[in-house]
């Protein structure tokens, strides 16, 4: 990935993983940098077997991996201790409070009771479970197992927390409070955050950076930013008379393709006083006026203006 | 308003630069966890009733036992109950404990994930299975040597006991007795348990294991056909003969393990135990604790 995102907190080379004959990676060629980062794919892409070996809980069939600057396959426990994960299944022990779960937990994850009585508190109130602390897991909505889990992932504070799909059956509200905590956690406490999801939306609202894998192998990796920027130029949007706007356009000298209510045009300095000149010459409504660029899912489908 | 001693603190989550244990605390915390969670402690009240009983069941002899001999061994005379008789008694506190109570250690963490989640922590399986037998195993010790220091500490109490030297060499022949019985229930829970996720499943398959060999290996040896050494399949009877002959004590000798000398007697219950735990870390090896 960029370079500016170094030091790096995953590097995998050529990484493999088979179950019998199936290939669940093949070749998974990354590096991942701190930050928020993103692991996309469609369910059976092989993200959750690279968490699998991220975590040292599978063996790989081949290449290297390193994550916090080890081998998980050889230091699988020491890479552990340094990490926080909250698994994508909901189900957690249902009489133990949030209190005693996220506790229990912090304490297996080394740090010492009094440490993590203090953290479990900070980490409840911090995901806004503050006041149902002292509530039965088991008694609690989707919404808040999501929370507890990232309690969980959280209150030992590791160096690098795997999120597994932390919005699965989350409402819009919820899913929006989710990704901003998410966000915070990640900027706020500095704490390098890799999420797993299928969502598009939810890493271009809150990643720095994406790794887009299909069938094992990685075919987008890369910051945000940079995936996205596309050619240089300009999008305009009108409401009728295009056309027109085209012609007045060209007549400026200006690169101009052409395709409905829609028109791109080239770079130039001055695009943007001739489309003010021309669009208030014709009297048109001007419904979109934006560099040229690409949604993440133009980059996962490889598409985009 | 003074303002020169004022501090603000910032009470909200931060990073942690303080301590960390050290790996090998992962273990004794899952195991001190593992033995309350099966004895009930820190849960609500349902999760009392059967550790609870058991405990009932194992320590009501001791008590009969001491109150006998402070008030009616004089009247009556001899011993009610024997250190080895102690072992035989509380079989059915551990059956019961065994099938019913330890399964919570090993089924409820693969129903709920909490395997998963313990595996992604500085855990690994060898870890996870040693923590979960040591909690499963204190547990069992408050059955099977908790009420033999009871009665012996009682009978200390009381003036009843035996000379300081007999005493350190009871006490030996308590943990040694104690710690194979507990050793023994705890090794097949663990290895029935490790076949399902449901806790009544589990106590289905202690049942039979305990009882089962019992009734298919005694019509055979006893019509003749088959050697004594079968009997070392019965586990409670195998057992709790090795404890009598531990406390130097002899058993009624109407079971065919009896005829059998000590050294095949402790092999076969220790071949059990060995065997309990290899099928537990075998079942383990190839379970997909991950999800």
């Amino acid at each position: 990935m960029s370079e500016a995102r170094s030091p790096t907190v995953i590097a995998a080379r050529r990484v493999e993983k088979r179950y019998g004959k199936t290939i669940a990676l093949a070749g998974l060629d990354v590096d991942i940098g701190p930050g928020i980062t993103g692991l996309l794919g469609s369910n059976g892409a092989g993200k959750t077997t690279f968490i699998s070996l991220v975590l040292g809980l599978r063996s790989r069939d081949g290449g290297e991996l390193t994550v916090l600057g080890k081998d998980p396959a050889t230091a699988g426990i020491e890479v552990r201790s340094r990490i926080g994960y909250a698994p994508e299944h909901h189900d957690l022990p249902s009489e133990l409070s949030a209190t005693d779960f996220v506790r229990h937990l912090a304490e297996m994850h080394l740090l010492p009771r009094r440490a993590a009585v203090q953290r479990v508190n900070e980490a409840l109130w911090l995901v806004g479970l503050g006041e149902e602390r002292f509530r039965p897991v088991g008694l609690m909505s989707t919404g808040q197992r999501q929370r507890v889990k990232l309690a969980t992932a959280i209150a030992h504070d590791p160096e690098l927390v795997l999120l597994d799909e932390p919005t699965d059956g989350l409402d819009p509200m919820q899913r929006t409070e989710m990704l901003a905590l998410i966000r915070r956690i990640g900027t706020e406490f500095g704490v390098n955050i890799l999420l797993s999801s299928h969502h598009l939306e939810e890493a271009e609202q809150i990643c720095d950076a994406v790794v887009i894998v299909e069938s094992g192998e990685v075919v987008r990796a890369g910051v945000l930013a940079d995936l996205r920027r596309g050619p240089e130029g300009l999008v305009v949007e009108v409401d009728g008379r295009a056309d027109e706007l085209a012609a007045i356009l060209r007549a400026h000298g200006l690169e101009v393709t052409a395709d409905g209510s829609v028109l791109v045009l080239g770079a130039a300095e001055e695009a943007y006083d001739a489309i003010r000149d021309a669009v208030a010459e014709l009297g048109v409504g001007l419904r979109r006026l934006e560099p040229r660029g690409r949604t993440l899912e133009d980059v996962y489908l490889g598409t985009g203006t | 308003m003074t303002t020169g001693d004022a501090r603000l603190y910032d009470l909200g989550y931060r990073r942690y630069d303080g301590p960390r244990d050290r790996p090998a605390r992962a273990i004794l915390t899952l195991a001190e966890f593992t033995a309350r969670r099966v004895l009930g402690i820190g849960r609500g009240a349902r999760h009392k009733v059967l550790p609870a009983l058991t405990l009932v069941i194992a320590y009501l002899p001791a008590l009969a036992s001491v109150l006998y001999a402070v008030f009616a061994k004089d009247i009556v005379g001899g011993d009610l109950i024997t250190y080895g008789d102690y072992m035989f008694i509380i079989g059915g506190a551990l059956a019961l404990f065994a099938a019913l109570v330890a399964p919570e250690a090993l089924c409820p963490d693969k129903r709920t994930g909490m395997l998963g989640l313990y595996l992604a922590g500085p855990l690994d399986r060898n870890r996870y299975l040693i923590a979960k037998g040591a909690g499963v195993l204190s547990a069992m010790l408050l059955i099977t040597v908790g009420p033999l220091l009871f009665m012996l500490l009682a009978f200390f109490l009381a003036g009843l006991g035996p000379s300081v030297t007999e005493t350190l060499e009871l006490l030996v022949r308590i943990f040694a007795a104690g710690t194979l019985t507990a050793l023994l229930y705890a090794a097949l829970s663990m290895a029935v348990s490790s076949f399902t996720t449901r806790r009544a499943a589990a106590a289905v398959g202690v049942v039979l294991l305990l009882f089962v060999p019992t009734n298919v290996v005694r019509p055979a040896i006893e019509s003749g056909g088959a050697p004594n050494e079968l009997d070392l399949l019965s586990s409670p009877i195998a057992v709790s003969e090795l404890a009598y002959r531990i406390f130097g004590e002899s058993s009624d000798g109407s079971d065919p393990v009896a005829e059998l000398s000590t050294w095949l007697v402790a092999g076969g219950v220790v071949g059990t135990i060995l065997a309990g735990a290899a099928i537990c870390w075998l079942r383990y090896r190839r379970l997909e604790g991950f999800r």
